[in-house]
């Protein structure tokens, strides 16, 4: 490693800072390419679109630093859509239906993290298995519970959760933004951080040294399942209506920001900090390619093209 | 208390079946025609049942009903049954187009004609296929909005290129498009055709073309996504067009939204050709691979004059 320092400057900057550089890099592409990009209004848009994706993204992060996997997120949102929106139609004062949706939407995502986090840890299972098949549960039972239908015509003021505006801030980039500074937070300063980077390292090593490993591999599921309840409500919100196809192929986006950031898929190594500019550089393409009218089929083939070479850059940057 | 429950239960599906096999066995002279749905939940489906029985009613065929509920496996053991019963003809609503060709193939083998309603089976000799025009549908949506748009502007399209009635639809709208050289086409991309995906395509041509003076959504989803995102950016003064007039569009529509008007199958004309189209067959006629069946456009003047005359 003692050749580094004769590396060109700019090439030791892309190293040490490599998914940064590549945001900076996509930003700049596409201020040039198009006028509508880079305006206060648009950057709000992203904001907004990469929220929902964002938010779950933030859980996943804890689920992957503990080598784990979480492919029920996008079942959840739709399941936690559709039983959230319906709540809402049931003859309350309007108060008290809007706690309840809340209040039944979070518990939902904390119990579908408990049933995946239990099935992983009691019968050892490996978690791709036990949330992939809860993904299709939830996803099922979303159809069920709807007939196939979605849940509409809801009260109006259960629409400022998603498009609501506060100091022209969009309310779901708030709650993102909250989302990613508790989690960092608890990643970096709290106990329960260092134990799931140590689950996540070395389950055998953490349990060893007295981390109680099954509590912590259960409760980084209910995290995830949690923040996928929260964004399945403010998805809902935004659509004002509960839609059982919703966040078809979330997991996939989610995980893709989490790898995209530097976190490892086999766990102990990543940040919240890395997912979250993740969850940006892809959303920000999307945007950008949807902004130059670059077709779906393109899209596709530039999106993978993309996420294979931030995880180069990234695997690079740690040689 | 269980036991007794049981007990009835059993006790009435034993009267039911016998019920039915009686009725069967008194009117067998008639043609018998074998039909398995898609779903009968769907309002669509029902009203395509519907369609098949007054134009079975009048030709005296007696029809075997029945509904695969979106399992590909129980709906090839019902085409199976027709077989065995043999059936003088077979009506499939593919649960799934590549799938359902080992089903077909086994009534080919035994020589009973197969005719398929609304989704085409892409494996397997049909001898007609009877569905809506998508390609007409497309073509309503773009003369509707280029005539409110009175033959000026830009639009977009809500796309979602990987399913093939799709593909006629947007083909349809862009043929009407041409008769306007005033419109542009200046966006179509993919939403999936769910509902959050098109809302986020939808914000992003929004913001790329802020002069956009309508959208046409390939279904409602698609629509009513572009509404959510209209809505978003207070962009009052589009209009998006929609694709299948749901429930939920129906109400955007009436209520005065964005969304402007809706492209409407007709499901009980397809019942209803699909029969006389059998019954062409039966006579010796030839019958053509496809039938389109027509579809319709309905915006707020439309619907409301509906609603009044089934109020009456």
């Amino acid at each position: 490693m003692t050749e580094t320092s004769n590396k060109p400057f700019l090439v030791k900057f892309a190293r040490d800072y490599g998914i940064g550089v590549a945001l900076a890099l996509e930003i700049v592409f596409f201020s040039l390419l198009s006028p509508y990009f880079f305006t206060a209004d648009n950057l709000l848009n992203v904001s907004l679109q990469i929220s929902i994706t964002a938010i779950i993204a933030a859980g996943m992060t804890f689920v992957i630093l503990t080598a784990g996997i979480d492919l029920s997120v996008g079942s959840v949102v739709a399941l936690v859509g559709v039983i959230g929106t319906s709540l809402l139609k049931v003859d309350f004062p309007l108060p008290f239906a809007f706690a309840l949706t809340i209040l039944a939407g979070l518990l939902l995502g904390l119990c579908s993290g408990t049933v995946a986090g239990y099935f992983i840890t009691k019968f050892s299972i490996t978690p791709f298995i036990v949330t992939l098949a809860l993904m299709t549960i939830w996803r099922g039972a979303a159809f069920m519970y709807t007939e196939g239908r979605p849940i509409w015509e809801l009260p109006d003021a259960f629409n400022f959760l998603g498009s609501g505006r506060f100091v022209g801030i969009p309310i779901p980039t708030i709650i993102m933004v909250i989302v990613y500074l508790i989690a960092y937070v608890v990643l970096t300063r709290m106990r329960f951080g260092r134990y799931v980077y140590a689950v996540g390292g070395n389950i055998e090593a953490a349990r060893l040294a007295g981390v109680k490993t099954h509590r912590v591999l259960i409760q980084v599921y209910m995290i995830c399942g949690a923040l996928s309840a929260l964004s399945g409500l403010l998805l809902a919100s935004r659509m004002s209506s509960g839609q059982p196809n919703a966040g078809v192929g979330y997991e996939l986006d989610v995980i893709a920001a989490t790898v995209v950031g530097g976190t490892s898929l086999s766990g102990g190594r990543g940040s919240v900090a890395g997912t979250f500019i993740g969850s940006v550089l892809i959303g920000v393409l999307r945007n950008g390619l949807n902004l130059m009218n670059v077709g779906s089929y393109v899209q596709q083939v530039v999106v993978g093209a993309v996420i294979l070479l931030a995880v180069m850059l990234d695997q690079w940057r740690r040689k | 208390m269980k036991r007794t429950v049981v007990a009835i239960v059993v006790f009435l599906s034993t009267i039911f079946l016998f019920g039915s096999c009686a009725k069967k066995e008194e009117k067998k002279q008639g043609k018998v025609i074998g039909v398995s749905l898609l779903a009968r939940a769907h309002i669509f489906y029902r009203d395509l049942e519907e369609g098949l029985k007054q134009e079975a009613a009048k030709e005296h065929y007696e029809l075997i009903i029945t509904s695969a509920d979106f399992d590909l496996g129980k709906q090839i053991a019902q085409i199976e049954d027709f077989v065995t019963r043999k059936v003088d003809a077979i009506i499939v609503c593919p649960v799934d187009s590549k799938g359902i060709g080992p089903g077909i193939k086994k009534a080919n083998e035994a020589n009973i004609p197969v005719f398929t309603a609304d989704i085409a089976a892409h494996e397997g000799n049909v001898v007609s296929h009877i569905a809506s025009d998508n390609v007409a549908g497309g073509r309503l949506a773009g003369e509707y909005l280029g005539k409110i748009l009175n033959g000026k502007g830009s639009v977009a399209i809500i796309n979602h290129p990987m399913v093939t009635s799709v593909l006629d639809r947007v083909q349809g709208f862009k043929d009407a498009l041409a008769k306007y050289p005033g419109i542009t086409i200046v966006a179509d991309v993919g939403g999936d055709g769910v509902r959050d995906k098109a809302m986020q395509v939808a914000a992003d041509i929004l913001q790329a073309h802020p002069k956009l003076d309508g959208i046409f959504g390939i279904n409602d989803d698609s629509a009513l996504g572009a509404l959510d995102a209209a809505r978003q950016f207070k962009r009052t003064n589009l209009v998006i067009i929609g694709y299948d007039a749901t429930p939920p569009a129906v109400d955007a529509i009436t209520k005065g939204s964005s969304l402007k008007a809706d492209v409407i199958q007709y499901p009980t004309k397809i019942g209803i050709t699909t029969i006389a189209k059998i019954k062409d067959h039966f006579a010796g006629v030839q019958v053509p691979k496809v039938v389109p069946v027509e579809v319709g456009i309905v915006d707020k003047d439309a619907l409301v004059k509906n609603s009044t005359n089934t109020d009456k």
